[in-house]
C-alpha cells in the first residue's frame, strides 16, 4: 500500500539525454522479483540496510566493497567481479543501485561500476527516502542468490576519472571546474565547523576558477528525484556556464557527492566529457603550493 | 557476540538511544562532528555523569549511547576515559561493523575525551586564579 506523497513526473517527460538510466519505484515494485534484476542499496549510513531495505535488494559498501583497503583507490578488477558474482549478478542482469541521502551513495557506486564499465546499470529515481515515504516495504531479511557469471572488464581510469596532474593542467587550461561541495566549504568558511574537529584538509577555499554549484541542486526536494532537464540546463548552463560540449571537472571532498553531480551532467544532460576528480578537496587542501582560491 | 546479535544490539541503542539528554549546569558541554557525512555527538559532563544528544548516522549514534551507558554505569573515571584506545571502541562495536567508518565508530570517544580535557582544563585555570568569566572569555578566544 503506497501512501500520499508529492507527486513526481514520469521520467520519460522529464526531457533527460538518457532517461533510461533512471527507473521509477513503481517499476521496481514491478521487477524486484525479476530473476535478472538485481537491487543493489549503498549508503553513507554503514548500519543503515541492516535496519531494512527494499525486498531482495543487497547491500554494497562504499568502503569495503569499492576501495582498496590500503592504498587509496579503488579495488582491483579480480576483486570487483568476485563481488558482483556475489550479489548473484550475471552477464545479462540489470543491476538497479539506489541509496540514503538522495542516491549520493548509490551514483558514487554507479560511478565506480563504470570504471569498470559494467553496462546494464539504473539509478532508483528518488532513492531510498522516496521509496519509504511512499510506503513501499522495507524488510530485515538477507536475500541469497547464487553465484553470478558476470566477466568484468580491467577497469579504465582515462575517461571518467581525473587524477591531480590533470586536474593542475585543467586550471592552467582555464577548464571548466565544479566544486559540489557547500558554499561554506567553497568558500574556504567551513574546513571544519567551529569546535569541531578537522576532517582531513590543511586549507581551505576551492580550486581555482572552480564554480560553486552544490550536488544537491539537482535534486527536487520535496520529491527526492532528479530535476527535470529544463530545470538542470538552467541550473548548470544558463546561470553557470558550462556547456555540452566542455571538458568538465566535479570535485568535492573525496568524490563522492561529486559522482552525483558527474551522473547528472553526462546521464540527464548529455555532457559527453565530465571527469570525477576523486582526491578532491582531501588531496587538494593538503597540496604543497597547490594554487587556491578564497574569496 | 556473533554478528547477527550485533547488529541487532547496535540497532537497539540507535532506537532506544540511553543517557540522552543535557546536564544543568555541566562542567563541560562540548561538540564533535564530522562535517563530510553530516554526524554531531555533543557531550555534557557533571560529576562523573555523562549524556549527549546528537544527530547522524545509525552507528555514530549508537556508539554514543553505548559509550554513555558504559561511563555512567561503570563510573569510569576521567583516566580511564583518556586511555580508552580506539581499538577498544571499535572492538566494543564489532570489528566487522566499525572499522570501515573509524570516523563515525569513534566520534563520541572523541567528543567525550574532548569534553574530559575541557573540565580538567578549566580546573587548572581556576586553580591559577582565572574566574568563570575569564575561562568563558578565554574559550571564546
Amino acid at each position: 500500500m503506497t501512501q500520499t506523497v508529492a507527486a513526481v513526473s514520469e521520467i520519460a517527460s522529464r526531457g533527460y539525454a538518457q532517461p533510461d538510466v533512471l527507473v521509477s519505484t513503481q517499476w521496481v515494485e514491478d521487477n524486484r522479483n525479476n530473476p535478472n534484476v538485481r537491487l543493489l542499496e549503498s549508503n553513507e549510513d554503514v548500519l543503515l540496510y541492516e535496519t531494512g531495505h527494499i525486498p531482495g535488494a543487497v547491500k554494497i559498501d562504499w568502503v569495503t566493497d569499492l576501495n582498496d583497503p590500503l592504498l587509496r583507490d579503488y579495488v582491483s578488477r579480480d576483486r570487483f567481479e568476485r563481488l558482483l558474482r556475489s550479489k548473484g549478478i550475471n552477464q545479462d542482469t540489470t543491476i538497479v543501485l539506489y541509496g540514503d541521502k538522495n542516491n549520493w551513495w548509490a551514483t558514487y557506486a554507479f560511478w565506480v561500476f563504470k570504471l569498470f564499465r559494467v553496462e546494464n546499470l539504473r539509478v532508483l529515481d528518488g532513492g531510498r527516502l522516496r521509496w519509504a515515504e511512499e510506503g513501499r516495504p522495507l524488510v530485515t531479511n538477507l536475500p541469497s542468490y547464487p553465484e553470478g557469471n558476470i566477466r568484468v572488464r580491467e577497469r579504465d581510469d582515462s575517461r571518467i576519472r581525473a587524477f591531480r596532474s590533470q586536474v593542475e593542467l585543467h586550471v592552467q587550461r582555464n577548464g571548466k571546474l565544479v566544486d559540489v561541495r557547500s558554499p561554506e566549504e567553497y568558500r574556504g568558511e567551513r574546513l571544519h565547523m567551529p569546535e569541531y574537529p578537522n576532517e582531513g584538509a590543511l586549507r581551505g577555499g576551492h580550486i581555482p576558477g572552480a564554480k560553486s554549484i552544490p550536488w544537491g541542486r539537482a535534486i527536487t526536494a520535496e520529491t527526492h528525484t532528479f530535476k527535470p532537464a529544463s530545470e538542470l540546463r538552467t541550473l548548470y548552463e544558463s546561470e553557470n556556464g558550462l556547456q555540452k560540449s566542455d571538458d568538465v571537472v566535479a570535485y568535492c571532498r573525496i568524490g563522492e557527492r561529486s559522482s552525483h553531480t558527474w551522473f547528472v551532467l553526462t546521464y540527464l544532460l548529455g555532457f559527453k566529457n565530465v571527469k570525477n576528480y576523486d582526491g578532491s578537496w582531501t588531496e587538494w587542501g593538503n597540496l604543497v603550493r597547490a594554487s587556491i582560491e578564497k574569496p | 557476540m556473533d554478528r547477527e546479535t550485533r547488529l541487532a544490539w547496535l540497532l537497539d541503542h540507535y532506537r532506544r538511544p540511553r543517557y540522552r539528554g543535557v546536564l544543568p549546569d555541566a562542567d563541560a558541554r562540548v561538540p564533535g562532528g564530522n562535517p563530510g557525512c553530516g554526524d554531531i555527538i555533543t557531550m555534557s559532563l557533571k560529576d562523573g555523569e555523562v549524556r549527549w544528544e546528537g544527530i547522524g548516522c545509525t552507528l555514530s549514534q549508537a556508539a554514543a549511547s553505548i559509550l554513555a551507558e558504559r561511563v555512567n554505569t561503570e563510573k569510569m573515571t576521567f583516566e580511564e576515559i583518556l586511555a580508552m584506545p580506539p581499538e577498544a571502541m571499535i572492538e566494543l562495536l564489532g570489528r566487522d561493523i566499525a572499522e570501515s567508518r573509524p570516523g563515525c565508530a569513534l566520534l563520541a570517544l572523541g567528543t567525550l575525551k574532548g569534553a574530559v580535557k575541557t573540565v580538567e582544563m578549566n580546573r587548572k585555570l581556576k586553580a591559577a586564579g582565572h574566574t568563570d568569566e575569564q575561562i568563558a572569555e578565554l574559550r571564546r578566544a
